[in-house]
């Protein structure tokens, strides 16, 4: 049983693109790029000694799950959502809205999901996918990364559902529940923008925003001291090049994903200055991902010298300086 | 769909080469259909010569690829490049 007229689609990112399909299916006509960006996705952070993390490391986007959460509220969006103690009873919910004809996004662990090839499997408690139907014992699933449904075994899925460790499912389950008849999408797009602009500029955390992205700049020369051997710290570096453009990102760490959500916030809003912040984000992007080649560079060729980790270094302070001063313009053109 | 043109399978090829410094192989020895990724092509490539190729068509064509899907879609072969070259390359 497949649920009826629920369309695949591919997407860049697990959450935002789960998010707009099923937004999509309950009849709500937005792009990826849009729920991204209304939901202030962009974002950075740098961490450089954690209790849950055994290497420095950094993120891109906002902490999984918010995406919803923002949307929710600048929507005026109804999400249900479910969490579960017991496995055998979050399986039972899933059937049971299965049987209602509700496509449902799972949080999962990535690991368990058999349909990835085995070699492109890592236990990720936070990536998310929709499960469409039921054949027997098999469960229909839309993944954004792949190009059709895929099918995956309810012991899989359930193991995913239901890993344990560090941000755990828990079962966690969500569809839409209700969408109003009318959205003021000039207002969303607005506080969107306004509440990325603050996470980048104004939070006052000092690893977090442009802050956090100077501290990874300064930090990162220090990374040697962290790594058991050189094997070790080129799997870290090479790790630069995953976090910013292979793991659903869209690109460049989501700023090409922000670039197009801004040229189509352009349209929506009449506000062509917009547009023109797009395009200097795109180049901003493409500096973004020379430091994803130059990571992926020396770290190949365990080429780490103390003169390459000052020259990133320098390319990320570059990024922190040009985002700062793109972040600024946008904070102006909003208000 | 349109067709790439021969001179920009040539064009596409020698890209790659200058671009990886790879000087062991003649250009027709790079076959146009077959896998650049772990295939059986004279030439085999990895994750970061991905990237490589990416940057390179985005310079030398004025094509940016964003998305990581699309670029493994992209750079499978040097018919797969020129086919995206020709359908999204300005002007």
């Amino acid at each position: 049983m497949i649920i009826p007229s629920f369309t695949h689609k591919m997407a860049a990112h697990c959450e935002s693109g789960t998010i707009t399909s099923l937004l999509n299916h309950a009849g709500l006509e937005i792009s990826e790029p849009l729920v991204f960006g209304i939901s202030s996705g962009i974002f950075f952070g740098y961490f450089h000694k954690m209790k849950s993390f055994t290497f420095p490391t950094f993120i891109v986007r906002n902490k999984p799950g918010q995406m919803r959460k923002n949307i929710e509220k600048r929507l005026g969006i109804r999400f249900s959502t479910y969490e579960f103690e017991d496995a055998a009873k979050g399986m039972a919910m899933l059937d049971h809205l299965l049987g209602q004809n509700i496509p449902t996004a799972c949080q999962v662990d990535f690991f368990y999901m058999d349909y990835v090839p085995s070699w492109e499997r890592v236990h990720i408690n936070v990536h998310f996918m929709i499960v469409a139907g039921k054949e027997g014992n098999k469960y229909l699933i839309s993944d954004v990364y792949f190009p059709q449904m895929v099918q995956l075994e309810a012991a899989s899925l359930e193991k995913g559902r239901f890993a344990g460790g560090s941000m755990s499912p828990h079962g966690f389950l969500f569809h839409p529940n209700t969408i109003p008849p009318s959205i003021d999408y000039e207002s969303a797009i607005k506080k969107g923008i306004k509440k990325a602009c603050f996470n980048m500029l104004q939070i006052p955390i000092p690893f977090l925003g442009i802050k956090g992205m100077r501290l990874f700049a300064k930090r990162i020369v220090e990374w040697p001291k962290f790594a058991r051997d050189t094997e070790h710290l080129s799997h870290e570096i090479m790790k630069i090049n995953i976090l910013l453009e292979d793991q659903g990102t869209g690109g460049a760490g989501f700023r090409f994903m922000y670039a197009t959500f801004l040229q189509q916030a352009a349209e929506i809003i009449h506000q062509p200055q917009l547009k023109e912040l797009s395009k200097q984000l795109m180049i901003i992007g493409d500096g973004w991902r020379e430091i994803s080649l130059f990571s992926a560079r020396i770290g190949k060729n365990r080429d780490l010298g103390p003169d390459k980790l000052r020259k990133l270094s320098e390319l990320i302070h570059d990024r922190a300086d040009v985002e700062e001063n793109f972040f600024r313009n946008l904070s102006k053109a909003i208000n | 769909m349109s067709t790439p043109s021969k001179e920009l399978l040539l064009e596409i090829k020698q890209m790659i080469m200058d671009t990886l410094g790879i000087n062991d192989l003649a250009i027709e020895d790079i076959d146009d259909e077959k896998p650049l990724f772990g295939g059986d092509n004279a030439l085999t490539l990895d994750s970061v010569d991905a990237i490589e190729i990416v940057m390179a068509i985005q310079r030398n064509y004025g094509v940016r690829i964003t998305d990581q899907h699309i670029a493994r879609e992209v750079v499978r072969s040097v018919n797969s490049i020129a086919q995206f070259i020709t359908e999204n390359r300005p002007g």
